[in-house]
């Protein structure tokens, strides 16, 4: 079964890749979503398997959006993966963590982000 | 009878006749006293006779061939004053017998009818009315000189106050030639009513209560202007039966005195007054140690009064018995000794009780004889000019004191203010670096991810957009490095700080460069000291900075060459002297620290650049290889650690990198 990747990043350019790059696998479902105020709407229609938050965001920021993320419920399990440019390679390798949430360094390959689904959602 | 007892008497008769006669009247035995020495027959001889000899009688005849009687007598008591001359006439006659009298004989006889007896009584009547005369004459020759010579100012007055005798004296004093002139005039004639009045007075009083009035002080006042002063001892004149007939007085002028005394009265008022006044205590001690003068001064400090509680008293009467001891035998040291202590400080207790610093200078007092007779002593209370020496000096200390703090807590702050210079500096570029890396990196992840989708195209593009996707992947990864550069200056600045080995940091450091080394080509030494205490630092950072230093030689010999790391324990023996940088002033003398001495035997870094080597951006290496910001970062963590990097070139070739962390 494909797994349901949600991607929030105010950068389409960013977001639309994800989507293509993952979705070409053949392995995974990828929704997009540019605007941090939508992103609670978002999960709660695509109930994804994983999300993938960027944290400078100019509607919202990512700290924000995860707080409200978390206040529901329904996504209180679900994985929730920081996708940020202002942390460095090596503090992701030392396993550091962003208010409580794992985080990967921009820029991405792709086989980190299957890496990171793989290891935080399981395979089906 | 002896030969002194014999009167001798000298006959001036021209007569033998009249000699023999009166020779004959002495030849009884009340004659035996008198014995005709000489017989002279004319008044020449006679004269000569006296001149050479004394006789007590002279007997003289009327009727000597030179001339009468009358005008010889007067030559002849001249020139025998002391001689009683008895004129012997032919008959007794009252009138020349008083004229013969008057002319100074003591009598005349008439030869005629003369018999010894009453002739010898005539004769020792004679002698002794001479004698009585002579004493009388003595008498008053010593009264005129008195009268005439003494300065003093004698007069004798009549009950109505009435000049009847004077001396010179007296009559220079009022300025008239003769005595005489006075006679008849009063006080008043000659002083103002103010001197004359009370004179009068005083001697009517005298003459009612017949007592004298001694030494009395008059102030005269003449009519001219001129003031006096005179000494006067005014007594009752009496008569002989002892009736008081007037008054007699001398006055002793004693105007010089007084003025003398006036003088040196109010000199003395003067010198009294001056010594009260002064500030500084003086007193006067005899040879005994007791107080004989004090000023005003004293008498306060002493705690008294007046002087007269002091004087005669000594200091036990005021001090404590070991005090006042001490006194003592200090004065008692002057006091032998003679030597004069001068200017000396002392402690003493006053009489509230306080203490007071006193300056004391005490001389010895000498008599005209040059014997020390006592003690003149000067105090002056410096007790607020010691206090406020004391204050001075003190307040001086701490200023010093406060002084060196100041140096020293600017000599901090200056290197605070450094360091914080350099950590906003850091900041600002920190905060910049942030900001930048994150706008480019959301582009370069899309660049990246895009290549990265299109290669993984199938079926596959093109040799040749391969080829080119290739370049440009290469070209993101030279971005993103960067980028991850920069974002690893704006690190947050919190160190992770833990005692840890250095010597282990650099193990793993060595470790983690060993895909640089070539072991054929590189020697890497260690020696690293057994000795080093656990430090408190950042072990990743650390790592970090060794990774670069060793990374930077290492790339700097990539034909070979010699790597080397030593730690050291070491302490800094003076500012600047182990380090000698501008940062070095935050190391003190004795400070103890350990080092990291990374050196390679590559080329060096060119002098020129040296100085920019901390400068962000800046790089030796080849383009592609080093951000720039290794050593830039490098500092960075070497600061906030509150240690030290220094790079310098050796002088065998090559880089040495110093690391010195305070232990």
């Amino acid at each position: 079964m494909q797994r349901r990747i949600l991607i929030i990043d105010d950068e389409p350019g960013f977001t639309r890749l994800i989507k293509l790059t993952l979705e070409g696998t053949g392995k995974f479902l990828v929704r997009e979503e540019n605007n941090g105020l939508k992103a609670l709407q978002a999960a709660q229609e695509f109930k994804p398997d994983i999300i993938f938050l960027d944290i400078v965001m100019p509607e919202m920021d990512g700290g924000d959006v995860a707080k409200e993320i978390k206040t529901d419920p329904a996504l209180s399990s679900v994985p929730l993966i920081f996708l940020t440019a202002i942390a460095s390679k090596k503090e992701e390798e030392e396993g550091k963590h962003i208010n409580g949430y794992p985080f990967i360094a921009k820029p991405v390959s792709l086989e980190t982000i299957v890496h990171c689904v793989d290891t935080h959602v399981g395979l089906n | 009878m002896l030969p002194q007892d014999i009167s001798r008497v000298l006959l001036i008769e021209d007569s033998n006749e009249a000699a023999e006669f009166l020779a004959s009247l002495f030849k009884t035995p009340c004659g035996s006293a008198f014995q005709i020495a000489r017989h002279a027959t004319n008044l020449e001889e006679g004269l000569a006779a006296v001149e050479t000899e004394f006789y007590e009688i002279i007997l003289l005849d009327t009727t000597l061939p030179e001339g009468g009687w009358l005008h010889t007598l007067p030559d002849l008591r001249r020139a025998a004053p002391q001689s009683a001359v008895l004129v012997m006439g032919e008959a007794d006659d009252e009138e020349l017998k008083i004229l013969a009298l008057r002319e100074g004989a003591q009598d005349y006889l008439g030869k005629g009818g003369l018999d010894s007896r009453v002739f010898l009584r005539a004769v020792r009547c004679a002698v002794e009315r001479c004698h009585a005369l002579q004493t009388l004459l003595k008498e008053h020759e010593m009264f005129r000189a008195l009268l005439d010579y003494l300065p003093d100012r004698i007069y004798f007055k009549d009950r109505q106050s009435r000049f009847i005798r004077v001396n010179p004296s007296m009559a220079q004093f009022f300025r008239l030639e003769k005595p005489e002139q006075l006679i008849g005039q009063t006080d008043f004639d000659f002083f103002t009513e103010e001197h004359a009045r009370p004179a009068f007075e005083d001697e009517q009083k005298i003459m009612t209560q017949g007592r004298p009035i001694e030494s009395r002080i008059e102030k005269e006042t003449l009519p001219d202007g001129r003031i006096g002063w005179a000494s006067t001892t005014k007594m009752p004149l009496r008569d002989r039966r002892g009736a008081i007939v007037g008054t007699f007085g001398i006055s002793h002028d004693i105007t010089l005195i007084k003025e003398m005394e006036d003088a040196l009265s109010a000199e003395r008022t003067l010198l009294r007054n001056v010594i009260n006044h002064l500030p500084d205590p003086i007193y006067f001690k005899d040879r005994q140690g007791r107080y004989q003068l004090d000023n005003q001064a004293h008498v306060q400090f002493i705690g008294k009064k007046s002087a007269q509680e002091i004087i005669g008293k000594t200091v036990f009467d005021f001090f404590p018995t070991e005090v006042a001891e001490h006194f003592h035998a200090a004065d008692e040291v002057i006091l032998n000794s003679g030597v004069a202590l001068l200017n000396h400080e002392e402690v003493a207790t006053d009489a509230a009780g306080n203490r007071r610093w006193l300056l004391t200078t005490k001389v010895p007092l000498r008599d005209d004889k040059d014997k020390i007779i006592g003690l003149v002593c000067i105090g002056r209370d410096i007790t607020d000019q010691k206090e406020a020496e004391e204050k001075l000096v003190e307040a001086n200390a701490n200023l010093r004191h406060t002084l060196n703090e100041l140096k020293s807590a600017h000599e901090e702050l200056h290197s605070v203010q450094l360091q914080l210079i350099e950590a906003e500096k850091m900041k600002t570029i920190g905060r910049l670096a942030a900001g930048v890396a994150h706008e480019v990196k959301n582009p370069l992840a899309i660049i990246m991810m895009g290549i990265a989708y299109l290669r993984d195209q199938k079926p596959p593009l093109g040799e040749q957009i391969i080829s080119v996707l290739g370049d440009m992947s290469d070209a993101t990864k030279r971005a993103d490095n960067v980028i991850r550069g920069l974002l690893d200056f704006s690190v947050p600045k919190r160190l992770e700080a833990s005692e840890e080995s250095l010597n282990q940091v650099v193990e793993e450091s060595l470790h983690l460069v060993r895909g640089e080394v070539d072991v054929s080509k590189h020697e890497i030494r260690k020696s690293l000291a057994p000795d080093l205490p656990p430090i408190k630092f950042d072990r990743t950072k650390i790592g970090q900075v060794l990774i670069n230093l060793f990374t930077n030689s290492l790339q700097a010999m990539p034909e070979g060459g010699m790597l080397s790391v030593s730690t050291k324990l070491d302490q800094i023996t003076g500012v600047g002297a182990n380090i000698g940088d501008a940062r070095s002033e935050s190391f003190r003398a004795g400070d103890e620290i350990a080092t990291v001495i990374v050196e390679d035997s590559g080329p060096g870094i060119p002098s020129d650049k040296l100085p920019k080597i901390f400068d962000p951006f800046f790089t030796t290496k080849p383009t592609g290889k080093g951000t720039g910001l290794g050593l830039t970062v490098a500092r960075s963590i070497m600061d906030l650690h509150g240690g030290l990097i220094q790079i310098t070139n050796r002088p065998e070739g090559g880089t040495r990198a110093i690391l010195t962390f305070r232990v």
